[in-house]
């Protein structure tokens, strides 16, 4: 398969990668870099679906009943959104590191690595500094994340890229597996807090996380 | 296994007379559930609502008709969503619609619509509204419907790499908005890739 063909297949159907596909893109970093950007852009597509498009108001007036059915329908979906909202665990950790990340499709595009002193920056901004990985740094920000600015890699390994999240005010109590949005991920606990990784496929994530959890160590200049 | 709407006999009228009136009130509650989301699906067909509330209220009578042929309920969402493509393409057949300039449409909602949403969301939607329906309907059939490649290809009567091609040029226009690259398309037909 050529990048070509390659791209032709993510853009039709972004989270589905064939095997034939997978061979492909053990090679390009920049057909999965690609792929990424459309899984993100997938997930914006999706949302913006989700509401309907706001053109053209009904050219008819509604009936009484129809009004006063419309207004119940309105209080039940409140009604149902509220009890969702109650309802809601500390899964929406997950939900939220994929909607970050979704969010910021840019970082997908980086192939060169970042500098020592950037990132470094970005890493003792979150009070950690970063040891020795396999793995190549492409993207490096300092993010604003439930209240507190995190570092946001985004890490080359030997066949694909995968996006970190050094969550130090976010603690979990065991590992969390998650599919959402065509991003696979992980959430792993830390000594201080925790650690999110996420990718366009799900091989490797565990070992990528674990790697990471014993790289990422803490300074003394907590800011 | 999914149900399809080909068995429907599109002129037939009147229902069943053995449904029970137990089902009969189940799956009227079920359609009228499934009502918000066929409504958005064929808003984002017609662009327009009063045709999208024509083609669904068409629909469900349509569905009530042949409720016979709804064996697995299971399956009556995807079942209705089909049934919603089949009646805007009907429509488009039965008549030559408006022509209605989408630019003046959006213009006109658009400060509602951007006071409870952000920019980049809303320029999305307008992007996917300007689509040609042959890249829109793939798409919203893929993305909200959840068909996959080869029940849109079966639906729409196309090749699955013609649909493949459809869903590729459709994300493919949308990427430019978020600044990214067009990926290269060469294609001349829709059947290669």
């Amino acid at each position: 398969m050529i990048c070509e063909d390659a791209r032709r297949r993510i853009g039709a159907e972004p989270g589905v990668t064939s095997r034939e596909l997978a061979d492909h893109l053990r090679d390009c970093h920049a057909c999965v870099a690609f792929q990424l950007e459309m899984i993100t852009l997938d997930a914006h597509i999706r949302r913006a679906l989700q509401e309907p498009p706001a053109i053209a108001r009904a050219r008819r007036r509604l009936p009484a009943q129809r009004t006063w059915a419309l207004a119940a329908s309105v209080v039940l979906a409140l009604a149902a959104t509220l009890a969702v909202w109650a309802l809601r665990t500390d899964n929406s950790l997950a939900h939220d590191v994929v909607a970050h990340v979704v969010a910021e499709p840019q970082s997908w595009a980086d192939t060169d690595a970042v500098s020592e002193a950037a990132l470094d920056a970005v890493l003792r901004k979150s009070g950690v500094i970063l040891g020795a990985t396999p793995y190549s740094v492409v993207y490096a920000r300092s993010c604003w994340f439930r209240g507190h600015y995190v570092p946001h890699l985004v890490v080359h390994t030997a066949h694909s890229l995968a996006t970190v999240l050094i969550l130090r005010n976010e603690t979990v109590t065991t590992r969390e597996s998650f599919h959402e949005d065509g991003l696979y991920g992980v959430i792993v606990p830390g000594t201080r807090g925790s650690i999110a990784v996420l990718a366009a496929n799900g091989a490797q994530l565990d070992e990528l996380a674990d790697r990471m959890l014993l790289a990422v160590r803490s300074t003394n200049a907590v800011k | 296994m999914r149900n399809y709407p080909s068995d429907i006999p599109v002129s037939s009228m009147g229902g069943p007379a053995t449904t029970g009136v137990e089902d009969d009130v189940r799956i009227t509650r079920l359609f009228e559930s499934l009502r918000p989301e066929l409504l958005r699906f064929a808003l984002w067909l017609t662009r327009d609502r009063a045709l999208a509330e024509d083609v669904v209220q068409e629909s469900l009578l349509r569905a009530w008709r042949s409720r016979e042929a709804l064996k697995d309920p299971a399956c009556s969402r995807a079942w209705l969503l089909t049934i919603v493509r089949r009646e805007h393409a009907r429509l488009y057949e039965r008549k030559r619609l408006e022509l209605v300039s989408l630019n003046e449409a959006l213009e006109h909602e658009s400060n509602a619509f951007l006071s409870r949403d952000d920019g980049e969301v809303n320029a999305l939607r307008s992007a996917i509204l300007q689509l040609p329906i042959e890249y829109r309907e793939p798409l919203i059939m893929q993305v909200l419907g959840g068909f996959s490649v080869d029940e849109i290809a079966r639906e729409l009567s196309l090749s699955a790499s013609a649909v493949l091609t459809r869903l590729f040029r459709a994300r493919n226009k949308l990427r430019t908005l978020y600044g990214l690259t067009p990926a290269p398309d060469s294609l001349g037909s829709e059947e290669a890739p």
